[in-house]
């Protein structure tokens, strides 16, 4: 009677030589990561906020889209709603790349140390925000709220496999409607912390909102591209098919464009008004070499993606979506790049130890995805809108 | 209902019963076929006394100039802006709905899409009239708010966000209207093939503009349909964002704040949907559209409005936690002026209205009370009209300089064409409702149970 009965999985491992790659890139990345700290701790650190904050985003981002599928009662994502499920896990390596940024603090923010803060008006009025002990206890708050929702949300979906019980979609939705707007605060606050207080005199009221709105393309991108390139390898189901793919493409158009809108938005206003007190952050990423990788921030986390999807039939291609979701996810490592390091350096820098924090960044990616696959479904088998997931027609 | 667990292996329909196709046309064109009840000529006498409060002040205000009204330094701004932003809000449900929700295959959408849009339209003309008599002199207006070759020796300002509103609202004005007609022109059909006199069937045969329901016509009016939602959605948000411009790209403290473009077009869905559903309450009823307009669309507005108020909610937050973050004393100050200042009862007014009421709507008691979703809705309307009071006016009244610090007192004139927009609007309502089908019925028939290829069967037959 009911949609599960009639969906066999075929229970696959992912394939072995993925699987291999993603051990392989974790501990290049590892070692790369070691040498880095070993040869220049304070640039290592900053390469460590971009990693840190990059895995953050496809971490939450995808929480974020587990609460949306429910809440909003969508049916076309459903069947691949378990990839979500899976890249959440992330969490976990998102608290372990805070460590040794908690132990370089000192050589990272310019306000944790007190003589600055004593010589320096504007930052004492923001000590009771920025301050070592609050900014540690804030990132317990968040780590928290992410990851109960989290594991509540993976719970029910997961025993819904086995008990097929439709109250767990209900709860689920219940919570799904707690989580968005404290997830909406929680990483507002995230980004400003590791991000914005970088540059402690800077401020913006739409940070929050660039962050959060580049986290949920970051994650769709990193969906679409599992999703596509397991499809493709008989992973999912015969049915799903190009209006599926449709979907995903003309999500991640949308939102990559609404991220636009946003990065443009911040950029526009700050420009015009050219108040001396906001204007420096984008001055400095507008000379010694920074205005390229500004340039290429357009170029790659929109327009390039944005010819790429427009058309209704680029948005069904499974090698279009590959190719804009990998150019999404790099540009998005380019785009925490440019929000950190000109903290660090007057001028783009590029050496090993960039590259340390990408290769452990998606090498753990695939890991912690394959070593889900390995234990759980890759299709929520019970879930009651599997069945119309799969019939889904545009 | 609410205590068993909904069956989430069905899709749910979006209106009640199995009308035939013929049904749904009869109920949809009964307001126009019949004579207009009493109660319509009492909303009409109304709604045009008040429009004729708005021209008389009109009036005043041509002969007089702009000295009426109650703006002065350092208030420069008052009611004129203040009801142009309420209204251009006003004029975002519509759009949103039929494009935005349209691209995001929302349903539930078809029902109410038709007089949504039109409130667009006739919010947007009442938005307009405040822009072109803050002018002062409209008629020379033309000059430098079109570029065009002209003899006083007057260009455009293009550096102005207040010019690229003249585009933006009047792009979103033809865009709009453009995709309403297409999406009655079906309806005009039916409307024609209905037709029991001379008039109607020569007026709805030209405004049908030949369409006999082939198949070749479908294909492209879906295609249209479609292209024109891919247009009109960036416009739903590039109208708010360049209103929210106006004042964002200024250096006034509260003024100029980056989250302002999304903000301001999250509040903007936020009051056309208030509007929308308080104009819905009361069709719905007087038209007997309850099988049509279900409580599941009505609850689907409110979550909107929770989620929306609630985005409107942030925004204030993060403005007051960055007003103080930034460690700007003009700014901080400003914001604690607002809050309690002189006018605190704006504030706080708007932040009931906007943040605190709408979280009612938590409550699916609430959400499904016609009442209480009326009620709510105005008190959203009222929120967002002094959300915009307290941005311009608050802001203003206290500048830099503490000896040139002022209040601001509107008139009774200000108050005049804010009751004449009123006046105007509902007119334009209780006109669009009488004249023309207020559901579209060409698009309902497409989510009747069983009109899905793939449809798996409601308990209903195929």
């Amino acid at each position: 009677m009911s949609a599960h009965e009639s969906i066999i999985i075929p229970k696959k491992e992912l394939p072995a030589n993925i699987v291999k790659l993603g051990w392989a890139l974790t501990v290049i990345g590892l070692v790369l990561v070691v040498l880095s700290y070993v040869t220049d701790a304070q640039r290592a650190g900053f390469n460590n906020i971009i990693g840190f904050t990059f895995l953050a985003s496809v971490a939450v981002g995808a929480v974020f889209f587990i609460a949306i599928e429910y809440i909003a009662g969508a049916v076309w994502s459903t069947p691949f709603r378990r990839v979500l499920e899976f890249l959440g896990m992330l969490l976990v390596p998102v608290v372990l790349l805070a460590i040794p940024i908690f132990l370089n603090f000192h050589s990272l923010y310019h306000w944790s140390h007190a003589d600055v803060v004593a010589a320096d008006k504007v930052l004492q009025s923001k000590s009771p925000y920025l301050n070592e002990q609050f900014f540690a206890i804030r990132f317990v708050i968040y780590i928290v709220i992410w990851s109960l929702f989290y594991f509540i949300f993976r719970h029910n979906s997961l025993k819904q496999d086995k008990d097929n019980d439709q109250a767990r979609t209900k709860k689920n939705i219940g919570l799904a409607a707690a989580f968005i707007p404290l997830l909406a605060i929680s990483i507002s606050l995230f980004s400003i912390d590791w991000l914005m207080s970088l540059e402690p005199h800077w401020f913006s009221t739409m940070f929050g909102v660039y962050y959060f709105t580049g986290s949920i393309v970051t994650a769709l991108a990193v969906t679409t591209y599992f999703v596509v390139l397991l499809s493709e390898r008989g992973y999912f189901f015969k049915g799903i098919n190009e209006n599926h793919y449709y979907s995903f493409g003309a999500l991640l158009f949308g939102l990559l464009s609404f991220w636009a809108y946003i990065a443009f938005s911040q950029f526009m206003l700050i420009w015009y008004a050219n108040l001396p007190e906001e204007n420096f952050w984008f001055i400095t990423r507008w000379q010694n070499g920074w205005e390229y990788v500004s340039v290429a921030i357009v170029l790659f986390h929109f327009w390039i993606p944005y010819f790429m999807l427009v058309s209704r039939p680029s948005k069904m291609k499974p090698r279009v979506l590959k190719q804009s979701a990998a150019i999404l996810i790099a540009a998005h490592f380019l785009d925490m790049y440019w929000l950190v390091m000109p903290t660090y350096s007057a001028s783009p820098v590029f050496s090993y130890y960039e590259i340390a924090f990408p290769i452990l960044s998606i090498g753990l990616i695939i890991v912690v995805f394959a070593m889900q696959a390995k234990k759980y479904n890759l299709v929520p088998v019970g879930d009651p809108k599997l069945q119309r997931g799969i019939d889904f027609h545009l | 209902m609410s205590s068993t667990v909904l069956d989430y292996s069905k899709e749910l329909s979006v209106i009640e019963g199995l009308p035939s196709a013929a049904t749904l046309d009869e109920m949809i064109e009964k307001p126009i076929n019949d004579f207009p009840q009493r109660r319509w000529f009492i909303g009409l006498a109304i709604t045009g006394t008040m429009l004729m409060i708005g021209v008389v002040s009109l009036t005043w205000l041509l002969w007089k100039g702009v000295g009426v009204w109650g703006i002065n330094q350092p208030v420069a701004w008052g009611f004129d802006v203040v009801n142009f932003v309420f209204w251009v809000g006003i004029g975002h449900a519509g759009t949103l709905i039929s494009a935005i929700l349209f691209l995001f295959r929302q349903k539930w959408r078809t029902g109410i899409a038709r007089f949504a849009e039109a409130m667009t339209l006739f919010a947007v003309l009442c938005a307009v009239q405040f822009v072109i008599f803050h002018t002062g002199r409209p008629w020379l207006a033309m000059a430098w708010l079109f570029p065009y070759p002209n003899q006083h020796g007057v260009w455009v300002n293009f550096t102005s966000p207040l010019e690229w509103d003249v585009f933006a609202v009047n792009t979103y004005f033809i865009v709009s209207a453009v995709f309403w007609y297409l999406g009655l022109i079906p309806d005009f059909a039916t409307l024609r093939d209905r037709a029991t006199t001379t008039i109607k069937k020569v007026t709805f045969s030209i405004l049908s503009l030949g369409w006999r329901f082939s198949n070749r016509h479908w294909q492209h009016y879906e295609r249209a349909y479609l292209i024109m939602a891919g247009f009109a959605t960036p416009l739903v948000l590039s109208v708010h964002t360049i209103v929210s411009f106006d004042f964002a790209v200024s250096i006034i403290p509260g003024w100029h704040t980056t989250i302002f473009p999304p903000y301001f077009v999250a509040g903007a869905i936020f009051s056309g949907f208030a509007m929308v559903q308080n104009v819905l309450i009361i069709t719905r009823k007087a038209f007997k559209f309850e099988t049509l307009i279900t409580m599941d669309t009505i609850e689907k507005m409110n979550k909107i409005i929770l989620v929306t108020g609630t985005i409107v909610g942030y925004a204030y937050i993060m403005e007051f936690f960055i007003a103080w973050y930034s460690g700007n004393a003009t700014e901080l100050f400003v914001f604690v002026n607002r809050a309690f200042g002189p006018y605190w009862w704006a504030y706080w007014t708007m932040m009931t209205c906007n943040l605190f009421t709408p979280q009612l709507f938590w409550s699916k008691k609430i959400r499904t009370s016609l009442l209480a979703s009326f009620i709510l809705a105005i008190f959203v309307n009222i929120g967002m009209w002094f959300e915009r009071f307290v941005i311009i006016v608050t802001s203003l009244h206290r500048d830099f300089l503490p000896s040139s610090w002022g209040m601001f007192v509107p008139t009774m004139w200000d108050f005049g064409m804010l009751i004449g927009s009123f006046g105007l609007f509902f007119t334009l309502v209780l006109l669009f409702v009488k004249f023309l089908p207020a559901i579209a019925m060409a698009e309902i028939k497409a989510v009747i149970p069983g009109a899905q290829p793939t449809h798996h069967g409601n308990g209903a037959s195929h």
